[in-house]
């Protein structure tokens, strides 16, 4: 079961195309990662790695799914990641720019102040190298010139550094490894000098051979364990009284500019993070606007199409989603009102039909009686006049049992027929149904076998409407037989019986198995309607199976003849899987892979069509009472002028599409093949098959 | 967004009135800068130090003799704890023997490093002699004690090359340091120890009387280590004979210890060794009083110290606010009042602290105006003034009560000029007056027990002339003497007091019999304090150790400068000038202003500001003492 959701799971977002603008491009890969690492891996991978990926992807599938349902996670999700990206972009150049500021401006001030600072530290070795030559008088000898460096220096450095407490620190160091004489490392405020000035530095210092000072930045180490702080160094090489180079360095703490620059981390950190607050709380609502109503819209419309038309949406305010939710409410409206109406309609007609049977059952009694007496005394009428006489009276059976017909059919569109089902052996209700066909069948010079009756088929059913069911079937099948055998055909499997009629007349064009069932249809319209039946007994056959819960279907190729299955379930209220016997039968043209006719299909093949056209290809499962209810609200279904043309466009235009077709093979797999090329199936038109 | 609020107004107009409120209040509340509230302490955060330090650097490689000896010179200037880095130029011979902390030669200028030829009879190349030549300006012995010097100072240093590493190293060298000024200035502190005088106790409560001992301290190694142990090694040589320490002799602090810092709640802890373990409760106070009282001059923030016997148990603690109490300290005694002669010659008194400018006269005989007084001095207890007449003739001493007659003069001078008889007198912690005559005839220091008492004559050491002025110490173990050397010049001495068994007698002679002590005091030792000084006019104690003198130096000009009683330069502002000083008036607290009778009358100086004035007329102007 996990391996199926983790199937379809990552297939759905490909599937979707609404979500890759709100995803990004890089999805499409990762849910072929994800196809590829959890499925194949799945498949592949050692035990130990496939357990690895299920208990990652366990929890994480609860987030996916919320993730792929939930519009307003993302657009809040995604909100919040933009807004996030844009803060930490803008934070960088902000800090970036103060930063420089900053830089700018303590390294102009600092710069000012060492270039004063070197001037003074040159100014003082000359003045004291000036009064040292002056007061000895040129007796200077080296060791001599050198006795004051050393306090001079000291002095030097306490003079520098006195100017700015705190502000910068002034370093000494020997050029060097230079040592003695007062050029031992010195510095003020605990700086330790030779940790804090950069070693690349000094070299600069050293090589640019004095005039020129040069800068670095540095982290000042401290002697009295006192935290260690980013600087500004500036130094340069300075002579002292005795003209032996030295290094002076300003040490300038950033530790103001420091202070700054997380002050102003500080408020930007804040303030961002209030933005994106505020960034996902904005969308969070105006999502929440949007989604409340659709969200409300798509439940109302679920409870819509389940049937409960009165459902309507809340409606407040006058911006977009209101009238939004007024144009739904009001589609709503006319469609209760469209269909209030249709129904209405169907009852008055479906009534009209009742009532009409009715009331012309009285006078035809009349008539009847009137006709009886007439035909009985027409041996003393003229010949002309006798004939006439007979004609009445054929005439008023035919006016009789469609009168019949059309009374019963009327009692399973007001869904007033009930089923009085007990269990029954269909043999003998075959048996009494061949019987009862015998003389005609000997008319016509055909013979009926009854097959496969050896063992008996019992099934829960109404004996009566079975027997009517089978009759209409095999005296339309000696009917329309040619002459030939029918073949009465019983079987039972599963939790089905089936009784198959199969002649080998001119059988059925294609698109006519689902319309044969059609009320008062014919296959020829141009025949009269003087001959045959009333147009009704397939219709009626169709709903008695349906009221078993059963089905009824055709099979027909023109020339082959046509088989008929009555396909019932062993017990009441039991839904059908199958049925026992093929629709297409064994010795069809195409399951012999023979064209006799030479006609110029080879493999002609005819498709099984499903008599149930109301209701699809599925709606064998459902109880029979809703698909009675469907034709009801059906307006050309009305018998009313008894023309047959009114009933054939609907099925007509539900056989011309192939997708019909292939659905409706659906009920029976074994009857299934290829869907058949259209237009080739009218080389046996004209051959008429209606009801009885 | 005006539009946006007023029509949010008007839709629910209590509420959005109610948040726009709200909400100007808080951003009002956090747009400006507080002017109210938020009252706390501040944390007391060490000052930066900017001073400058020096770096000791190893001797380089190869270095040739005179760069060892500049360098040698330089690692002298270093912060070094023991002198590691300098040792590093000596021979291992010579650094075992050299003693750094022998001594310290201050120079003027620093050392100067002159080759000397080496005496004959060595080989010229064994070794090369150089001879460190300056200035004298100080010496710093051995305790720590500074002592002005002059002259020249020459010393010799002799080099050898090391025979294995052919590196020239210093192989003779005199013991101690040398440096120049501002070298010692920078690497060197003065800080007092206090010890309590043998002889005076203060004459309130009977407390011992702290007094002052400066020393000098490397202030960049290890200070308080340093001045607890100075403390416990006991007086310089000078004071010695006068104080006396409570810690029992030998008491050190416990082997090991270093780095003494004071922990976050300003209290020290100081362990001991086994010589102190055993004292008794009242002794182990006195020696916290000694440490406290010393050490808060390094750490002003002290609030106690905490002593701990060798086994880390506690002897004894004491807090700051206690200590005060255990002993008697001048620079802790605050005056209320300052006294002045006003223009009607009586003696007037005015808050110390205060600033207004009228004076009230004091009760009693001086507060009269009948008796004209040159020169008055006030009890340290306030309630006895001592006064001499405006001729200098007699000593008059007056409880400041009402209605008390004057009695007759305790002394009289028989000197032929108003200034050449009784000088300005002075009153001790004890209670004593002491008072000088100044007759060229038979100077002599007088000592009045109580106030009251008999005078008695206070044994003088040979002085190079005769006494021009006298102020004893609170303490009463010090005395600051004016001196005339030759001609119009005056050298300022400080000397201490010796033969305190007049004390013992005076305590027993509290009901006032007056008996003649069998030793009389002796004042010893008389050391300069101002060497560069030529001429003082006038002076006061202005601290523990330290004198406020109106002068003129080698030179200069009259000007008023602090001294410290060892000689020893001070650090620190002099007070703001002012022109025709005749007398100054300074408390041992430092928080009371400073005060004068110059040519504007008698004017002071709060801390802070500029001169005042006070009284136009009046004259010798006396804080307590």
């Amino acid at each position: 079961m996990p391996r199926d959701s983790a199937a379809s799971a990552p297939g759905r977002p490909g599937a979707g195309p609404g979500r890759a603008s709100g995803r990004g491009a890089g999805n499409p890969r990762r849910g072929r990662f994800f196809t590829a690492a959890l499925l194949s891996g799945g498949v592949q991978g050692s035990p130990v790695v496939r357990l690895f990926i299920r208990w990652v992807r366990r929890p994480l599938l609860p987030v996916m799914r919320l993730w792929r349902r939930n519009i307003q996670l993302r657009v809040v999700a995604t909100t919040l990641l933009m807004s996030l990206g844009v803060v930490l972009l803008l934070g960088f150049v902000v800090i970036g720019q103060v930063r420089n500021g900053l830089l700018e401006a303590k390294v102009k001030a600092s710069q000012s102040q060492a270039t004063g600072g070197f001037a003074v530290a040159r100014q003082s070795a000359d003045e004291t190298a000036a009064a040292t030559h002056g007061s000895t008088g040129g007796n200077g000898t080296d060791g001599q010139q050198s006795q004051n460096v050393i306090q001079w220096m000291s002095d030097l450095v306490e003079s520098l550094s006195s100017g700015g407490s705190g502000a910068f620190d002034v370093v000494t160091l020997p050029v060097g490894d230079d040592s003695g004489g007062g050029r031992s490392p010195r510095g003020s405020g605990y700086v330790s000098p030779a940790e804090s000035v950069p070693a690349s530095l000094r070299d600069r210092v050293n090589s640019s051979s004095s005039t020129a000072a040069a800068q670095s930045y540095t982290r000042i180490v401290y002697s009295n364990r006192k935290d260690s702080q980013p600087a500004l160094v500036i130094g340069k090489q300075v002579n002292d009284p005795n003209g032996h180079p030295y290094e002076l360095y300003y040490l300038f703490p950033l530790t103001q500019e420091e202070k700054s620059l997380s002050l102003v981390k500080g408020t930007l950190a804040t303030a961002g993070l209030f933005v994106v607050v505020l960034l996902g709380a904005i969308a969070w609502l105006v999502v929440r606007q949007v989604v409340t109503p659709v969200r409300m819209a798509a439940g109302i419309a679920e409870r819509l199409s389940a049937g409960r038309l009165q459902e309507r949406m809340k409606v407040t305010g006058e911006d977009d989603i209101a009238r939004l939710g007024e144009a739904f409410n009001k589609m709503a409206q006319n469609l209760q009102l469209k269909i209030q109406q249709l129904e209405d309609l169907s009852r008055m007609q479906r009534r009209f039909v009742s009532d009409v049977s009715h009331e012309l059952r009285t006078p035809l009694t009349t008539v009847r009686m009137a006709a009886d007496v007439i035909h009985e005394a027409r041996e003393d009428f003229d010949p002309m006049t006798a004939r006439s006489a007979e004609l009445l009276a054929d005439q008023l059976d035919r006016f009789e049992s469609l009168l019949a017909d059309l009374l019963e059919i009327s009692r399973f569109d007001a869904g007033a027929a009930a089923l009085e089902a007990e269990p029954i052996d269909l043999r003998e209700v075959v048996r009494r149904v061949v019987g009862g066909a015998e003389p005609l069948a000997e008319r016509k010079g055909s013979r009926i076998r009854v097959v496969g009756d050896l063992q008996p088929v019992v099934a829960e059913a109404d004996a009566r409407r079975v027997e009517r069911v089978l009759r209409n079937l095999v005296v339309n099948a000696v009917e329309h037989g040619d002459g030939k055998d029918v073949v009465v055909k019983l079987a039972s499997a599963g939790g089905a019986v089936a009784v198959a009629v199969r002649d080998y007349g001119v059988g059925l064009k294609p698109g006519e198995a689902t319309r044969v069932f059609s009320r008062f249809w014919r296959a020829d319209p141009a025949r009269a309607r003087t001959t045959g039946g009333t147009g009704l007994g397939l219709s009626i056959a169709l709903e008695d199976a349906r009221l078993h819960g059963g089905w009824l279907q055709a099979w027909g190729e023109p020339g082959g003849g046509s088989q008929f299955r009555l396909t019932l379930p062993r017990t009441a209220d039991e839904p059908l899987r199958g049925s026992p016997i093929p629709l297409e039968p064994k010795d069809s043209r195409r399951n012999r892979g023979l064209d006799d006719g030479g006609t110029p299909r080879g493999g002609a093949e005819k498709l099984a069509t499903v008599p149930v056209q109301q209701t699809g290809g599925n709606a064998s499962a459902l109880p029979p009472r809703q698909g009675a209810a469907t034709p009801v609200a059906d307006p050309t279904a009305l018998p009313g002028n008894g023309n047959g043309n009114r009933v054939v466009p609907r099925p007509a235009n539900r056989g011309r599409r192939p997708d019909d077709r292939t659905g409706a093979q659906v009920p029976d797999p074994r009857a299934g093949g290829g869907p058949e090329p259209a237009g080739q199936d009218s080389t046996e038109a004209g051959e008429a098959f209606r009801g009885r | 967004m005006v539009a946006d609020r007023e029509g949010g107004a008007r839709r629910t107009p209590g509420r959005a009135v109610t948040y726009a409120v709200c909400g100007a209040v808080l951003l009002g509340g956090c747009a400006s800068m507080p002017d109210s509230g938020d009252l706390r302490n501040v944390e007391s955060t060490p000052r930066q130090d900017t001073g400058v330090r020096v770096f000791a650097v190893p001797p380089a490689e190869g270095a040739s003799p005179s760069e060892i000896m500049q360098g040698f010179l330089e690692a002298l200037t270093s912060d070094d704890p023991h002198y590691d880095t300098a040792r590093k130029y000596l021979t291992a011979q010579a650094a075992r023997a050299w003693q750094p902390e022998r001594s310290a030669t201050v120079l003027a200028d620093g050392p100067g490093i002159m080759a000397e030829t080496p005496p004959a009879g060595r080989e010229p190349n064994t070794g090369r002699m150089y001879a460190l030549a300056g200035d004298r300006v100080a010496t710093v012995d051995d305790q720590q004690a500074y002592a002005p010097a002059h002259g020249d100072y020459r010393a010799r240093v002799h080099l050898i090359q090391d025979p294995k590493s052919g590196q020239w190293r210093i192989d003779a060298l005199p013991d101690g340091v040398v440096m120049g000024k501002s070298d010692f200035q920078r690497n060197y502190t003065s800080v007092d120890k206090y010890y309590f005088a043998n002889h005076t106790r203060a004459g309130t409560t009977g407390d011992p009387v702290a007094v002052a001992d400066p020393v000098f301290m490397r202030s960049k190694v290890d200070p308080m280590t340093q001045l607890v142990s100075s403390l416990l090694r006991g007086p310089t040589t000078w004071l010695g004979p006068v104080v006396r320490s409570s810690f029992p002799t030998g008491t050190a602090l416990k082997d090991g210890t270093t780095g003494l810092t004071p922990d976050d709640e300003n209290s020290l802890t100081v362990p001991l060794n086994a010589k102190a373990a055993h004292v008794g409760p009242a002794r182990c106070t006195e020696m916290a009083t000694q440490l406290l009282f010393t050490l808060r001059n390094l750490a002003p923030t002290l609030e106690s110290v905490d002593l701990r016997g060798p086994g880390g148990d506690q002897l004894c603690d004491l807090t700051e606010s206690r200590a005060d109490s255990v002993a008697w300290h001048a620079s802790a005694q605050s005056p209320d009042y300052l006294y002045y002669l006003d223009g009607k010659h009586r003696l007037t008194r005015l808050p110390a602290s205060g600033t207004g400018t009228g004076g009230t006269p004091v009760p009693g005989a001086f507060g009269e105006g009948t008796k004209q007084l040159g020169a008055v001095a006030v009890s340290r207890d306030e309630r006895t003034a001592a006064g001499v007449s405006a001729d200098g003739r007699s000593l008059y001493v007056t409880p400041l009560a009402a209605s008390v007659p004057l009695e007759p003069p305790v002394l009289t001078s028989q000197g032929p000029g108003a200034d050449t008889r009784l000088s300005r007198p002075g009153w001790d912690a004890r209670g004593d007056l002491w008072v000088a005559d100044l007759n060229p005839a038979r100077p002599q220091l007088y000592v009045v027990p109580q106030g009251t008492g008999k005078p008695v004559a206070v044994t003088l050491p040979e002085l190079p002339g005769p006494i021009r002025d006298v102020r004893v110490a609170a303490d009463g173990a010090r005395v600051a003497l004016v001196v005339a050397v030759k001609g119009d010049k005056q050298s300022l001495l400080i000397g201490r007091i010796e033969g305190g068994d007049s004390v013992s007698a005076e305590s027993d002679a509290q009901s006032g019999n007056g008996d003649t002590p069998a030793e009389p005091p002796a004042v010893v030792d008389p050391r300069p304090a101002a060497p560069d000084m030529e001429q003082v006019t006038a002076l006061s104690w202005a601290g523990d150790s330290r004198l406020v003198v109106v002068g003129r130096e080698q030179g200069g000009v009259h000007q008023m400068r602090y001294v410290q009683v060892d000689g020893s330069a001070l650090e620190g502002p002099a007070p703001a000038a002012l022109s025709r000083v005749k007398a100054i008036a300074a408390a041992e607290d430092d928080r009371v202003p400073l005060v004068a009778y110059s040519e504007d009358g008698i004017v002071r100086l709060p801390s802070g500001a500029q001169w005042q004035k006070v009284d136009k007329d009046g004259t010798a102007p006396v804080y307590p003492g």
